[in-house]
């Protein structure tokens, strides 16, 4: 029942930031070598857009060797990236630039 | 800041290895001092690219200009992978022209253009993983770390050229036979990690279908989001969950170049 609901307030947060096409966007937060969320929560089997933002101090880099992505980002800057749909699972990525504090996974379910 | 020591050496360690193994072979196999010109001139012009790429990398924030950054990422890193293996049977067909005492104009037009390969390797070297090493050193000056800018980043520079010294001092003390194959196998390794990495990158970008994702997970034995495991990702292109398409172009690259290089032997 919480799931569901987390779900639906969920949907409602995809629908006001989807895209022209619809792509649903998440949103993570790269601050002092931390990331946030560190268990981002994302639908399997779907095509997603990943909103990265480093909010500093210091530069950070998004890295993904299982899910093949590299995203480096100055202080203060965004960038966004396209993920290929998921089979359902955990996948681990890491800020390069701060490997000991900056773990995170994406579950795709 | 031991943090910051740790990366700027991993970032600067890649390209101080292949100019310290370049220089090596061209201390050994080249007297005329033109290739390590033809060095040195790559290095320089790397660093420019470098800034120029960091700078990019740096002001670009929407996602179609991103694009085209990975895109160009990926194309350097596909053209690096793809010279260094061709320098590297250069090589071993160039010291074969020394040692046959071939007729000495027709070496210098070898020399001209295997030159201009070690000058575009090296710049390419640079240029590559600079650019991120820019951006990790933009974003600790602009925070106001200039105790660990000044200490760990140029610890970390120092520490990748003392590497890179030590690995090239050790192979030119070696007969140049060992030297040349040492040096290859390490330079072919590197090529390998490269080609994987724009494999893996193209895969991410949507252009290239995985297959069969992961074919298997050895993350429990190495791990590679791990300081260590990733470093080994980084030179030798291990992944612990790697894609069948991944794994197929990993081998396929061996395959070529054990070919060629068997070829290259008999030529």
């Amino acid at each position: 029942m919480k799931h569901a609901l987390l779900s639906v307030v969920f949907g409602l947060f995809l629908a006001s930031t989807a895209t022209a096409d619809e792509m649903p966007t998440f949103k993570l937060l790269m601050k002092g070598g931390r990331i946030l969320p560190e268990t981002l929560e994302v639908p399997a089997n779907t095509r997603f857009r990943l909103e990265v933002k480093n909010e500093g101090p210091g530069a950070a880099e998004f890295e993904s060797l299982e899910l093949k992505k590299e995203l480096v980002l100055a202080p203060g800057v965004t960038r966004s990236t396209v993920f290929a749909p998921m089979k359902p699972g955990a996948y681990k990525f890491f800020d390069d630039f701060h490997p000991e504090t900056g773990q995170g996974r994406i579950v795709a379910k | 800041m031991g943090n910051a020591f740790f990366v700027v050496w991993r970032e600067s360690l890649e390209a101080f290895l292949i100019a310290g193994i370049l220089y090596a072979w061209l201390q050994g196999n080249d007297s005329s001092g033109k290739g390590k010109q033809a060095l040195f001139a790559g290095l320089a012009a790397g660093v420019g690219l470098a800034l120029l790429l960091g700078w990019a990398l740096l002001t670009v924030q929407d996602e179609l200009t991103g694009n085209a950054l990975e895109a160009f990422q990926t194309a350097t890193l596909l053209v690096a992978a793809g010279l260094i293996t061709q320098m590297v049977l250069w090589m071993r067909k160039h010291g074969r022209q020394m040692k046959a005492r071939l007729h000495a104009d027709l070496a210098a037009a070898a020399e001209k253009s295997g030159f201009l390969g070690v000058a575009v390797v090296a710049a390419l070297a640079v240029a590559r993983e600079g650019a991120e090493t820019v951006i990790f050193l933009y974003g600790m000056a602009q925070s106001g770390e200039v105790g660990a800018l000044i200490g760990g980043a140029l610890a970390g520079l120092a520490g990748a050229a003392a590497t890179a010294w030590l690995a090239a001092k050790s192979l030119a003390r070696l007969n140049i036979g060992l030297l040349l194959r040492l040096s290859s196998i390490l330079l072919l390794v590197l090529a390998s990690a490269l080609f994987v990495a724009a494999i893996d990158r193209l895969i991410g970008a949507g252009w290239l279908t995985p297959m069969l994702d992961p074919i298997w997970d050895t993350s429990l034995l190495i791990d590679d989001t791990t300081k260590a495991g990733k470093l080994l990702a980084d030179f030798s292109g291990y992944r612990a969950r790697p894609a069948l398409t991944t794994l197929l172009a990993w081998a396929a690259y061996w395959i070529v170049v054990f070919v060629a290089w068997r070829r290259s032997g008999h030529a």
